[in-house]
């Protein structure tokens, strides 16, 4: 196995991460390898390493061509060369597969909304419980409008109805403030009380200079 | 030291207009301890101006004054503030400034100024004209009745494309107290146009064609620019935009950075599409729209660009292109302005015809900077509108007001929230024409003398906003818990102080304000969230002396409080930290003379404990605590009845508060009961002599006994 480090290769699978977090866009072990592969960098990854154990490997990193247990091993010695390089952070996707990037390029923040854009309820959903843990505060409903969420207004009441009837999401609920903003919130973070008085609070601010 | 190695122009011009004689001091002999702008402003006040001096007597006198940084290359140094006794503070006028941003105050050392003390009053209508060292009272008999932008494009044609105009228009010819200077075409200092209107002085115009030495390092000078420009945010230092966005791990929707990639300046010709990296120090101009941001998204079609003062990249005066307005109510179709003033017409309304982001409201906007920015009205923060608006809709105009006056005010259009409204109503404020028009040309303490209205009427209605002694609160519980109320208390005009509520609303995580809280401020104790209040601790009082003092040193040194101060930032890798010395290595770098931070807080504080010693001294009161420090009621309310720290509620404890005012007095090393500094602190502060002449008058705790 590759040791970690400063290896050529190593950096160039960092690279790699960082070009995609420029996009911005989340990598997986099977886009590093691909673009390592591209470079002529790869090869080293795609030959299996002799006596591996290829359970811990993760089949769904397959460069096209290869066989799957190459594929995995090159996948679990990618996965280890880029644990330990710096500026370089991972979590597992809503897909289950492991995801990579540059905080500096392509914030945590960021690169959790990106992997959720397929699933609009998760979201919605993870979005306003962030928000409700970590600041705190409500969010405005038409926040999942604009960019990078982008969801149309009939996508946002869909999601809505879906969350009020799920079990999962309870804790989702809304308060509407006396112009007519409705902002939403998770009950896990905030009181109904407290959630109103900082929704009104942020649609008064802009008379509050 | 009669030569200044750098950072100061070294001379203070006077022009006295009675007499018409010009003359020159020197700055650091006189005024370096207290550092120059608003400092300068209350040691001429103190030095010259006897108790009881009327704003509009001969014997007033108008300081405008720069600072240290301004003509520098420190980021947001266009700060001039104008310091006299300020005629809408009620019910007595007192100390206080007015404060204005553009290009006057880089030009003024540019000319080789550090200020300009105007005495006296003239005979007839004049302005001034200084071109380097030549400096001449002219004849402005031509321009006395025109608007701001005749007289400002009338002078630059005089005297040359370069030159900056602070005019006044009819507002401060019309000695209203609500009149106000204007420079840069929309730059304005609120208050003091009246002032200038009773010494006949129409203008002051200024070239300047020297340059503001740095005695330090350059490299070292252009690091710090660098660093500066680096913990920069948007606009109020919101340091996290207002969109989720790859580069930022916080985002708020309620930041005042909204220059989010794929907006547009739309009536720009071409337009401008934002794009590229958020953070370059290149394009920090692009975070910040105030008009999308005050008046909603539907403004960036109708942005042109941003404006702004000197050296500073924050650009927070948009201007605005709505051609509709030229063919509905006959108006220029571009306009340009921030904060209040950018929201000057639309406040008139209860609701503008359209709602909060529609046209109308986007047109009453520009009527409403149309024709304030050129007749020269203030707002009083706001509390123009919405004394017109209690007036209105409290009935109290129906009976106070003569029946044929009433009539000839057309409510209809107030009531359907239409533009033209303010076609009628603020040229009637600026020309102080009829009862009403005279009446809220005086400013709120008129309301009250005039028709007999108990002040507790607006101060028992949070709805007013109103504060005390003739103005608003700005930024106050809230915002910021019991550290609003405390600077609230001090002044004699609204507080005007951004150093508290810029740190409040800039965006992060209140974990991550809290641990910044401690590194400043001793504990995380010193913040809570908004509406989420506890009891009053040493360290909010703490936060609150720093608010005061790092306000009052923007004001000498000519940076933007409004922007400033820096202590937080946009930059994860200093963990959002800003820099809370940034003041003091800029002035040390300017002045080649080493000053730290601690010594730099101290000249502050001086410069605070000399407006309290004003105050003190024309109020012929010691006991500020009960006479002025005072809270209105409002403050200890609640619409819901929600009682004091539940969560939810602004609503503060008067026992807390008193605990409050304690701590604070404490930390100034004022005296408790009368919230009056002692002697000793006088003394101790380098105002002896301050301190002594209010001892021999009795106005000193000890004394006073």
């Amino acid at each position: 196995m590759t040791s970690c480090g400063t290896t050529g290769l190593a950096q160039a699978a960092a690279e790699a991460v960082r070009e995609a977090s420029r996009e911005p866009r989340l990598a997986t072990c099977g886009d590093v390898l691909a673009m390592l592969l591209e470079r002529g960098l790869g090869d080293v990854l795609a030959t299996p390493a002799s006596g591996r154990d290829d359970e811990e490997a993760d089949p769904r990193g397959v460069p096209d061509g290869a066989q799957p247990a190459a594929a995995a091993d090159a996948a679990a010695r990618l996965a280890a060369l880029l644990a330990c390089q710096p500026g370089i952070a991972a979590f597992v996707s809503l897909s289950g597969q492991t995801v990579y990037h540059a905080p500096e390029l392509l914030s945590r923040t960021y690169a959790l909304i990106l992997d959720r854009k397929d699933s609009p309820i998760a979201l919605v959903a993870e979005e306003i419980r962030t928000n409700s843990r970590d600041y705190p505060r409500p969010v405005p409903v038409k926040l999942f409008e604009a960019p990078p969420f982008d969801l149309s207004p009939e996508e946002i009441e869909a999601v809505l109805r879906a969350m009020a009837a799920g079990a999962a999401y309870q804790d989702i609920t809304f308060a509407a403030t006396t112009n007519g903003a409705v902002y939403l919130f998770s009950s896990l973070h905030l009181k109904r009380e407290y959630a109103a008085f900082l929704a009104e609070r942020a649609e008064t601010l802009v008379l509050n200079p | 030291m009669a030569a200044t190695s750098g950072g100061f122009a070294g001379k203070v011009l006077r022009v006295d207009l009675s007499t018409g004689k010009i003359g020159i001091q020197d700055t650091i002999e006189r005024y370096e301890a207290v550092l120059g702008g608003a400092g300068l402003g209350y040691r001429v006040l103190w030095d010259e101006v006897p108790a009881g001096t009327g704003p509009f007597d001969p014997a007033n006198k108008l300081v405008f004054a720069a600072g240290a940084l301004v003509g520098t290359s420190v980021p947001c140094n266009g700060r001039a503030t104008v310091t006299t006794i300020f005629p809408t503070c009620w019910p007595r006028p007192l100390v206080g400034s007015g404060h204005m941003g553009g290009h006057f105050a880089a030009k003024l050392k540019y000319a080789g100024y550090d200020a300009l003390i105007v005495e006296g009053r003239a005979d007839k209508p004049v302005w001034i004209m200084i071109r380097d060292a030549r400096v001449e009272i002219r004849d402005a008999g031509h321009l006395w009745g025109s608007g701001i932008r005749r007289t400002t494009l009338e002078l630059s044609q005089e005297m040359g494309p370069d030159c900056v105009v602070a005019a006044i228009g009819q507002a401060g010819e019309n000695q209203a107290p609500m009149g106000m200077v204007i420079n840069s075409v929309s730059h304005s200092a609120g208050g003091v146009g009246g002032v200038m209107g009773a010494k006949n002085l129409k203008a002051v115009a200024v070239q300047g064609s020297g340059a503001v030495r740095i005695a330090g390092d350059k490299a070292e000078w252009e690091k710090l620019i660098k660093f500066h420009l680096s913990i920069l945010g948007g606009n109020n230092q919101h340091v996290v935009p207002s969109f989720p966005t790859p580069q930022a791990e916080y985002y708020n929707p309620a930041s005042r950075w909204v220059g989010q990639p794929g907006r547009r300046w739309g009536a720009a010709k071409p337009p401008v599409e934002l794009a590229g990296d958020i953070y370059d120090l290149n394009r920090i101009a692009y975070r910040t729209n105030s008009a999308a941001y005050f008046l909603g998204g539907e403004a960036w079609k109708y942005t042109v660009r941003g404006n702004g003062c000197t050296a500073c990249p924050i650009r927070c005066h948009t201007m605005l292109r709505v051609p509709s307005v030229t063919v509905r109510y006959g108006i220029p179709d571009m306009a340009q302005n921030t904060c209040i003033a950018l929201q000057f017409g639309r406040m008139f309304f209860k609701q503008p015809g359209d709602g909060k982001g529609g046209e109308a409201a986007i047109e009453a906007c520009m009527v409403g900077m149309h024709l304030a920015d050129d007749m020269g009205l203030w707002s009083n923060y706001g509390q123009l509108q919405r004394d017109l608006r209690k007036l209105y809709e409290g009935g109290y105009l129906k009976t106070r007001l003569g029946s044929k006056e009433y009539a000839s005010i057309p409510w209809d259009k107030y009531e359907n929230g239409d533009p033209a409204f303010l076609l009628d109503i603020i040229p009637r404020i600026a020309n102080r024409q009829g009862e009403l028009g005279d009446v809220l040309s005086r400013g709120t303490g008129a309301i009250f003398d005039h028709w007999s209205i108990p002040e507790a009427e607006w101060a028992r209605d949070r709805t007013t906003t109103y504060w005390k002694m003739g103005h608003p609160k700005h930024h106050a519980n809230e915002d910021d818990g019991q550290c609003g109320v405390i600077i609230n208390t001090q002044y004699n005009r609204d507080a005007q102080c951004h150093s508290h509520t810029n740190f409040v609303r800039n965006g992060l995580p209140l974990e991550i304000q809290r641990k910044l809280a401690a590194a400043i401020w001793g504990s995380p104790d010193a913040l809570d969230a908004p509406g989420d209040y506890t009891p009053a601790n040493v360290y909010k009082a703490k936060r609150a002396r720093w608010s005061l003092v790092r306000k009052e040193l923007h004001d000498a040194l000519g940076v933007c409080n409004w922007m400033g101060p820096w202590v937080a930032s946009p930059r994860w890798e200093r963990g959002y930290a800003g820099d809370d010395s940034l003041e003091s290595r800029f002035l040390s770098l300017a002045t080649g003379r080493a000053i730290d931070r601690e010594e730099l807080d101290r000249a502050g504080e001086r410069i605070f404990t000399l407006h309290r010693a004003l105050t003190i001294r024309d109020m012929g009161q010691v006991d500020m605590r009960s006479k002025h420090d005072l809270v209105p009621p409002w403050v200890f309310e609640d619409p819901n009845g929600a009682a004091p720290f539940t969560k939810g509620t602004t609503r503060m404890d008067p026992a807390d508060i008193a605990l409050a005012m304690d701590l604070f007095y404490e930390i100034m090393g004022w005296d408790k009961a009368t919230g009056a500094p002692t002697g000793e602190r006088y003394a101790s502060l380098g105002l002896g002599d301050v301190g002594e002449a209010l001892r021999v008058g009795k106005l000193t705790p000890e004394s006073g006994r």
